[in-house]
This record gives C-alpha cells, sequence and structure tokens, in this order.
C-alpha cells in the first residue's frame, strides 16, 4: 500500500493535476469563454445579411445525389432539374414544350429532336448533340436508373447532324422520353465506366440549366445561382435555396416570418393553421399520387397468401364494403378526394370514372348479395362467414405504423368488412418489414396491404404499367397477372393517336377496377404555402406549384415588394 | 506482459468484436435496402442486380463480411446507400459539427458541475446543499427533448432573439469569418445550454457524493486534526481523491456524446452525429448506421482506456495494486 499520508504531506504546489487555484482558473476561463462569446453572438445578431432575391424553399427532406444515373428522390430531381436540362420539358400547363431540343416529331419506331444552337454547359465548354447520343446510349444501353424504365424499348440513338437526334425503339412510343432525362456533359461522364458512373458522387454538377449548382451542406442547405449565360429567358430570381426544417412547427414558422418563401408538403394538421395566417397563401391542389389496398393474389407455391384472395367475388365484396367518404373524412379530414381508377383525374381525359351501377363503393347490400351468391353464406357465432368447408373469411391487413393515414385506413376498412362479415386483422409494421414483406416473390406471406403510389410522369404509362404481369418483381406488388390487361398496355403505349389512345386506356382502367386486386382508396391532394411577401406570380399548377413536373414556377415568379 | 500492452490487447480485440457484431447486426436483420429503393422506381431486374453489386450487398454473408473487414481496415467505411458516396466524408463532417457542440457543452458541463458538486459536497445537510440536490434531481429528470422543445418555444416563438434551427443561418452571406464563427456561434447557445441543463446535475450528483465519501475518511479527520483550514481540506485533500468517480462519469459523458446528442441535435437541426443517425434510420441508410455505430461504440472503449490511464495518474494506488 502506499501511504495516504505521504502524498497529503506534500506542498500544494506540488500537485500538478487538481487543486482548488487551477481548477477555479478553468471554471472562470470556461465561463468567460463562453459568457463572451454569448455576448459577442447576441451582439452579431443582425450583421450578416441574406441574400437578396433567392427563392428560399423549405422542405424536410434532404436530396440523396446530383448523380442523375443514380438520384431516386423526388428532392434529388426537383433540385437537378434547375441544373441540367431535359430535351424538353413541362410548361405550368403541364403539356410539352421545347427544351434542349426545338422540335420533337415522333414517326413510326423513331423520334427525331431538331436541337438548340447556342447551348454551353456551366463550365464553358460547348453543348453538342455528341452530349445527348452519350446520355440516351449510356441509359439505354446500361439501363441505368430511375429514367431506364422509359428506354424499356431502346435500340440506338444517332446524330446525322450536328442539329439532329434520332431515337430509335422497337416500337412506336406514344410517351416521349425527353420530357424526363436529363442531358449531361460527356466530357465529364464519358472517361468513366459504367461501375464508375454508379458511384460517381457529382459533387459539383455541371449542367446547361437555368442554374447552375452552387452550395451543399449536406442535411442542411442546398443553393443553386442563376446561370446568366442560359439559352432561355432569364429568371428574376438571382438563385434558389432549399433549406431542411427536422420539425413541420418550425417550417411553419419560417414561412409566416418570412425566413422561407414557399413549402411544398404541409401536412394536414398544420395547413388548417396557415390557411388562417394572413402572411401566407395556402393551398390545396389535385395531385398525381393515391393510397389504395392492395390484395395478395400471388400464385407461386411458396406463397403463405390466405388462398381466398384469389376468389373475385371475395374482393369484390370488399371493395363494396369500403366507404372511401369516410376514409376522406376521417383519415384525411377532407383533404383527400374519393377515388376508384388507378389513373387520378388529373390525367384529363384518360382518367376512368365509374358512374352509376359500376362504382363498387359503400355499398354493403350489395357485398352481402355477392357473398351470398358465391356460397359464403354461412356465418360463424361472431357473425364471420365461413366457405362451404368451414374456414371463416378471415384476413390479415399490414400498413406502415408511421403512415397514420393508413393507419386510420385500415382501421375504418376493418369496421367496414366487419359488417359484411369479414373479419380483418390489422398489423401495423416499419417501411422496411412492409417493403420486404410485400416483395417477397417467392413466398408473400400476407393477405391486404394499405400503401401508395406517385405517378413521376404526367403520362398515364407509369401508373398503368404497376400491374403488368412483367413487373411482377417489379412494381407489381399485389402479384396481379392478366393477359388482357398486359396486352392493352402494349397497345395503349404504342399508339400515337389519342383519341384511340385513350379508348384503351380507359378499358384498362375499368378492367382493373372490376378485378378489385387494388381498391384505390382515396386521391391524394397536394398541401402547399407560400408568403405572401416574397414572391408573386407562382401559379397553382396540378401536382404542384413546385415539387412537380413543371419547373416553371421557379423561372417565372416575380420578386414582391 | 506490461499493463498498458495488455490494456491495448483488450481495446483491439473488444473493437473487432464489435465491428464483427456490428456488420452481422445490420445484415441479419429483416428488410432490403435495395427492394426500398426499387419500390420508388421502375427498376427492372438488371438494374437491380446492379445496386446490390454497387452497394457490396451481393455474394455470401460471410463473403460480404470479409469485405467489409479488408475495406474497413483501408480506412473505408462503406458507401452510403442514400446519399451515393463514401460514408467517411458524411460522417467526417456530422463528426465536426457534433465535436463543436460537445465541446462547449462538457465545458460547462463538467466545470460547472463539479463547482458546484464540491460546493454541495462541502456543505453537507445545509440548507444549500438540499437546494441543490433538489434541483439537481429536478433538472435531472427532465427529458431532453422536452426542455429542448421548451427552449424553441421560448426562443422561436415567444421571445425571439436566438436562432432555433441549424448550425448557421440559412442563405446569409458574411463579410468575413468573424461573422460567420459569430453566427454559428449563436446557433450553438441553445442546444448547448439544453444538454447543459440537464447533464450538469448528474455532475452535480456524482461529485457532490464522492466528495462527502472522501470527507468521512480517516485521513480527512487527520487533515482537520492537523488544523488546516476548511478550503484546504476540501480542494487539496477531498478534491483530488473525489475526482476518481467524476473522471469514470466524464470518459463516459464525452463518450456518449459522440453518438451525437441525439434529441438535442434532432430538436434543433444540428447536423452532427446524432442527427446524421436519426435521418439514417428513416432513410434505411444501413451503411452510415453501421459506421456511426461503430464510431461510437470505439469511441466508448477509447474513452474508457484513457480513463483508466488518467486514473494511474491520479491514484499511484490503482497502478500498485495491479
Amino acid at each position: 500500500m502506499v501511504s495516504i499520508e505521504s502524498s497529503s504531506n506534500q506542498p500544494e504546489a506540488q500537485h500538478p493535476v487538481f487543486n482548488r487555484r487551477t481548477f477555479l482558473q478553468a471554471a472562470l476561463a470556461t465561463t468567460a469563454v463562453v459568457g463572451v462569446g454569448s455576448f459577442l453572438t447576441a451582439c452579431g445578431v443582425k450583421t450578416q445579411k441574406v441574400v437578396s432575391k433567392l427563392i428560399r424553399v423549405g422542405w424536410k427532406a434532404d436530396m440523396d445525389t446530383f448523380n442523375p444515373f443514380t438520384t431516386v428522390t423526388t428532392e434529388g430531381v426537383e433540385i437537378q432539374s434547375m441544373i441540367y436540362d431535359k430535351l424538353l420539358d413541362y410548361g405550368l400547363d403541364l403539356q410539352s414544350e421545347p427544351s434542349l431540343a426545338t422540335k420533337s416529331v415522333s414517326a413510326g419506331n423513331t423520334i427525331t429532336y431538331t436541337i438548340r444552337d447556342g447551348v454551353t454547359w456551366h463550365d464553358g465548354t460547348p453543348f453538342s448533340v455528341k452530349d445527348i447520343v452519350y446520355t440516351y446510349e449510356t441509359i439505354g444501353k446500361n439501363q441505368l436508373g430511375i429514367n431506364a424504365q422509359f428506354l424499356a424499348d431502346y435500340v440506338s440513338v444517332s446524330a446525322p447532324d450536328d442539329k439532329t437526334v434520332v431515337l430509335t425503339f422497337t416500337r412506336p412510343q406514344a410517351f416521349d422520353p425527353g420530357l424526363v432525362i436529363p442531358i449531361v456533359p460527356a466530357h465529364i461522364w464519358s472517361t468513366k465506366s459504367t461501375d464508375e458512373i454508379s458511384k460517381f458522387d457529382n459533387l459539383a454538377p455541371i449542367g446547361t440549366g437555368p442554374f447552375a449548382f452552387g452550395t451543399r451542406k449536406q442535411g442542411q442547405i442546398v443553393t443553386v445561382t442563376r446561370n446568366d449565360k442560359w439559352w432561355g429567358t432569364a429568371p428574376e430570381a438571382s438563385g434558389i435555396s432549399w433549406a431542411i426544417y427536422s420539425n413541420d412547427d418550425l417550417l411553419a414558422q419560417a414561412l409566416k416570418n418570412g425566413e422561407v418563401d414557399i413549402t411544398p408538403n404541409v401536412p394536414p394538421t398544420v395547413f388548417d393553421g396557415l390557411k388562417k395566417d394572413s402572411a401566407v397563401t395556402a393551398v390545396e391542389l389535385d395531385s398525381f399520387s393515391f393510397h389504395h389496398i392492395g390484395m395478395n393474389v400471388s400464385k407461386v407455391k411458396g406463397s403463405t397468401g390466405n388462398p381466398l384472395m384469389h376468389d373475385r367475388a371475395i374482393r369484390q365484396a370488399l371493395g363494396y364494403a369500403l366507404d372511401r367518404n369516410q376514409i376522406v373524412q376521417i383519415a384525411y379530414a377532407g383533404h383527400a378526394l374519393p377515388a376508384g381508377s388507378i389513373l387520378t383525374p388529373n390525367f384529363g381525359d384518360y382518367y376512368y370514372e365509374p358512374k352509376g351501377d359500376a362504382v363498387i363503393d359503400n355499398n354493403p347490400a350489395k357485398a352481402n348479395a355477392i357473398l351470398d351468391a358465391a356460397g359464403y353464406s354461412a356465418k360463424g357465432s361472431d357473425g364471420i362467414r365461413k366457405t362451404k368447408d368451414g374456414k371463416s373469411l378471415s384476413f390479415r391487413v399490414i400498413c406502415t405504423a408511421t403512415t397514420s393515414v393508413d393507419v386510420r385506413t385500415a382501421q375504418l376498412f376493418q369496421a367496414t368488412a366487419e359488417k359484411v362479415g369479414i373479419k380483418l386483422t390489422l398489423t401495423t409494421v416499419d417501411s422496411d418489414t412492409m417493403a420486404s414483406a410485400v416483395y417477397n416473390l417467392e413466398n408473400p406471406d400476407w393477405d391486404i396491404f394499405v400503401w401508395g403510389w406517385d405517378s413521376g410522369v404526367n403520362d398515364p404509362s407509369y401508373l398503368l404499367g404497376v400491374p403488368l404481369t412483367s413487373q411482377i418483381g417489379g412494381n407489381n406488388d399485389v402479384f396481379y397477372s392478366n393477359p388482357v390487361y398486359d396486352d392493352l398496355f402494349t397497345k395503349q403505349s404504342a399508339e400515337l393517336d389519342h383519341t384511340k389512345r385513350v379508348a384503351i386506356v380507359q378499358e384498362m382502367q375499368k378492367l382493373f377496377y372490376e378485378d378489385c386486386v387494388y381498391l384505390v382508396a382515396v386521391y391524394l391532394k397536394k398541401l402547399q404555402a407560400y408568403n405572401n411577401s416574397g414572391w408573386t406570380g407562382w401559379t397553382n399548377v396540378a401536382g404542384g406549384i413546385i415539387f412537380n413536373f413543371t419547373r416553371d414556377n421557379y423561372l417565372k415568379v416575380k420578386a414582391g415588394k | 506482459m506490461p499493463f498498458f500492452l495488455r490494456r491495448i490487447a483488450t481495446l483491439s480485440s473488444s473493437i473487432f468484436a464489435i465491428v464483427t457484431f456490428n456488420f452481422f447486426l445490420f445484415h441479419i436483420i429483416p428488410g432490403d435496402p435495395i427492394r426500398l429503393i426499387a419500390r420508388t422506381q421502375r427498376l427492372n431486374t438488371e438494374a437491380i442486380a446492379k445496386l446490390r453489386t454497387s452497394f457490396g450487398l451481393d455474394g455470401s454473408l460471410l463473403s460480404q463480411y470479409f469485405r467489409y473487414l479488408s475495406k474497413l481496415l483501408h480506412g473505408d467505411l462503406g458507401y452510403s446507400f442514400f446519399y451515393k458516396e463514401n460514408v467517411s466524408g458524411i460522417v467526417g463532417r456530422a463528426l465536426g459539427n457534433t465535436f463543436l457542440l460537445l465541446t462547449a457543452s462538457t465545458l460547462i458541463v463538467v466545470t460547472c458541475g463539479i463547482a458546484i458538486g464540491v460546493f454541495a459536497g462541502s456543505r453537507q445537510g445545509k440548507k444549500s446543499d438540499t437546494a441543490t440536490v433538489v434541483s439537481s434531481l429536478i433538472l435531472w429528470s427532465m427529458p431532453t427533448f422536452w426542455v429542448g422543445m421548451l427552449l424553441v418555444f421560448t426562443f422561436g416563438v415567444w421571445v425571439g432573439g436566438l436562432p432555433i434551427s441549424g448550425i448557421s443561418t440559412a442563405n446569409a452571406l458574411y463579410s468575413n469569418w468573424f461573422q460567420y464563427a459569430m453566427d454559428i456561434g449563436q446557433h450553438l447557445i441553445l442546444p448547448t445550454v439544453t444538454l447543459a441543463i440537464v447533464d450538469i446535475a448528474f455532475f452535480i450528483i456524482i461529485t457532490r457524493t464522492a466528495l462527502i465519501e472522501v470527507m468521512s475518511e480517516d485521513y480527512m479527520l487527520t487533515a482537520r486534526g492537523k488544523g488546516l483550514s476548511r478550503r484546504t481540506i476540501v480542494w487539496r485533500h477531498g478534491f483530488r481523491n473525489a475526482m476518481l468517480p467524476v473522471l469514470t462519469a466524464s470518459a463516459l459523458y464525452i463518450s456518449a456524446l459522440v453518438g451525437g446528442a441525439i434529441q438535442v441535435e434532432v430538436v434543433f437541426s444540428w447536423p452532427g452525429m446524432g442527427l446524421l443517425m436519426y435521418n439514417a434510420v428513416l432513410a434505411r441508410d444501413y451503411s452510415v448506421l453501421e459506421a456511426s455505430f461503430l464510431l461510437t461504440t470505439v469511441a466508448v472503449l477509447v474513452a474508457n482506456f484513457a480513463a483508466d490511464m488518467l486514473y494511474r495518474v491520479l491514484d499511484p494506488r490503482v497502478a500498485v495494486s495491479k
């Protein structure tokens, strides 16, 4: 043992680590540093200036990457659309308008673009048809990224002269991919292998767009600055910033006090409060999104889903039991529309609206009649119907726990189904478990889910393509397979005559609606809000003022007073 | 084997065990990040297979593990599913911000906590001691996020004057670096104060208890018997000996903060490790989570190792008894 006394007998000055004096000195120094810092910072409140003529967007989620070949988030696509131009673009009417291509002509299996003159990249390099050929070839040949779906029938791309680009497909294309594919500079990208492209972080993106990349602070803010050499009419905004707020209330507060000019996704709970604020305009717009109830009709051997889901009568009865209006009012507080078809009404004449007897909604009597006719008339003591061999009509429902509207929808669905003698047992799961369970190709172990879809383009192909047989293993989340539907899809995607295409698209929706593997419950409303003192001239567009297929609102707003 | 080497060996084997556990933890839990990416977009099976390869999720679990180990030894923390860039860069930026918050709050919490703890401990049983203990217990029992929300409400909505979100003012132009530093300093105030309010109580109570224990030792009686002043007894003889448990607590506190003061960072949108982990959970960004967990656990181990070493400096008995 070491003697304690021996150390305590040492003079005070010999304790190098701690003594009263050094401790008090340290405490004083710390307090001084923090105190002076606080004082100085309090004095410095208004020393920095805020960039003028900036469109300041406030939102909740971060973008992923500036690499157009690997980006998947809507935030990423939104910001990239300012930096990169496409061959064509959507106007405020959501119709096609020229961009890098001044003209686009579809004929047979080809689309021919006439390319704009005098375009330069943000780094000063002249833009040419080679950049377009490189971009389309990279995606078409390697099927890279989210835009590969629009080049599924790709054969080749060529530039017969320096003003023309020709895209060739295996069949005619009703949808023009020029509307969605951003053109990247060949002088930066062409030296990379496919693998390198897939991993390229592209931290300083170079495009031809109206705004050039400014700064990015991950998890905080992205800014772009106006490209004064852009080929189009110069936007009034000197730049745009997208700042992330972790909390809806903070974001609403920032919008009210003018720190934020516009926000693209307002939750219903905050929306009603903003609507009453005179400093803010809160708008409720139609969208291209829906939430639906999906039923597992997988025919694979390993499926442990309830085989009764294969009976169309049961699915239809569930459809007739569902009360969509009640869901809109209760689960969505009125900020949605009762739905039906897989396309939303924003698709204009393509949209199929069931009327009269064709409506499968809120009709318990009809549900009961269908079930009786199908032989499910026997009931247990709990009121639940039984099959002829005594099995209860009992199904499992899953939905994402954090998507409260889906949970509420499932609960309302449960109650209405029970009234017609079908038992639904609800389990909430996290989004990862949901995706893994639903997309388990070999052993799907679920019966019914509540989830949603959003169209990435203003063309019916995307949503209509979800339930294709070829999409089993892809987007087809219910394993629906109907050769008639598949044939109609192929026909419509190659039909260049609009009237004929509308007829096919309507027929497909009717067929899918009546098969009831999807009970499309609601069409979502897009709730957005902007500050009245920042910018003027925001145009309401179906799908959103911003965060939409069109970037034109950013380019056309004027500075306020 | 000398003590130092023995400790190094224990540290290394613990880190290896953690790396292994960490890898398997994230790879055996149900769920497929690629499936989630593919859900939102129409990717064909070929594109999905390419994604799997580029994220290192192809091949058997064991081969993925060895690939992970080899990359880790080369300083490669993996590739972010969400940001599509190397995790090292992402984590590096967040660590810097957390370090700033951590330094500010640790300085306040440790120094003020110890000072108040010594004050209360040396006045055991008096009113000032009781008041300190009661208020410390009240502060300690307050949830951090709740204190944060109260401050956000007070300074963001009610009184105003202090920034409540982020690390610097969005869209600000600075004429010099001093303005920029001041702006960050301003943003630092509320998160630091939130952490300090809650955590200071921890140090007050530990210091107080340790000091009271030391004060009851025989050698303190001897010191009093020698006629030393109360101040000398408390600070020269009591304080140094009472520092051992406080040191352990400080080491644990610092290492816990490396994991990010998650709640505070989320409430104030402070872009540090806590907010990064929170967002990584939401985005299912496994490689970022994996790296964050790894760094946090390694930080705990290293901080404990450092505390062990410091023990020997503070208390020679430790070295002798070993």
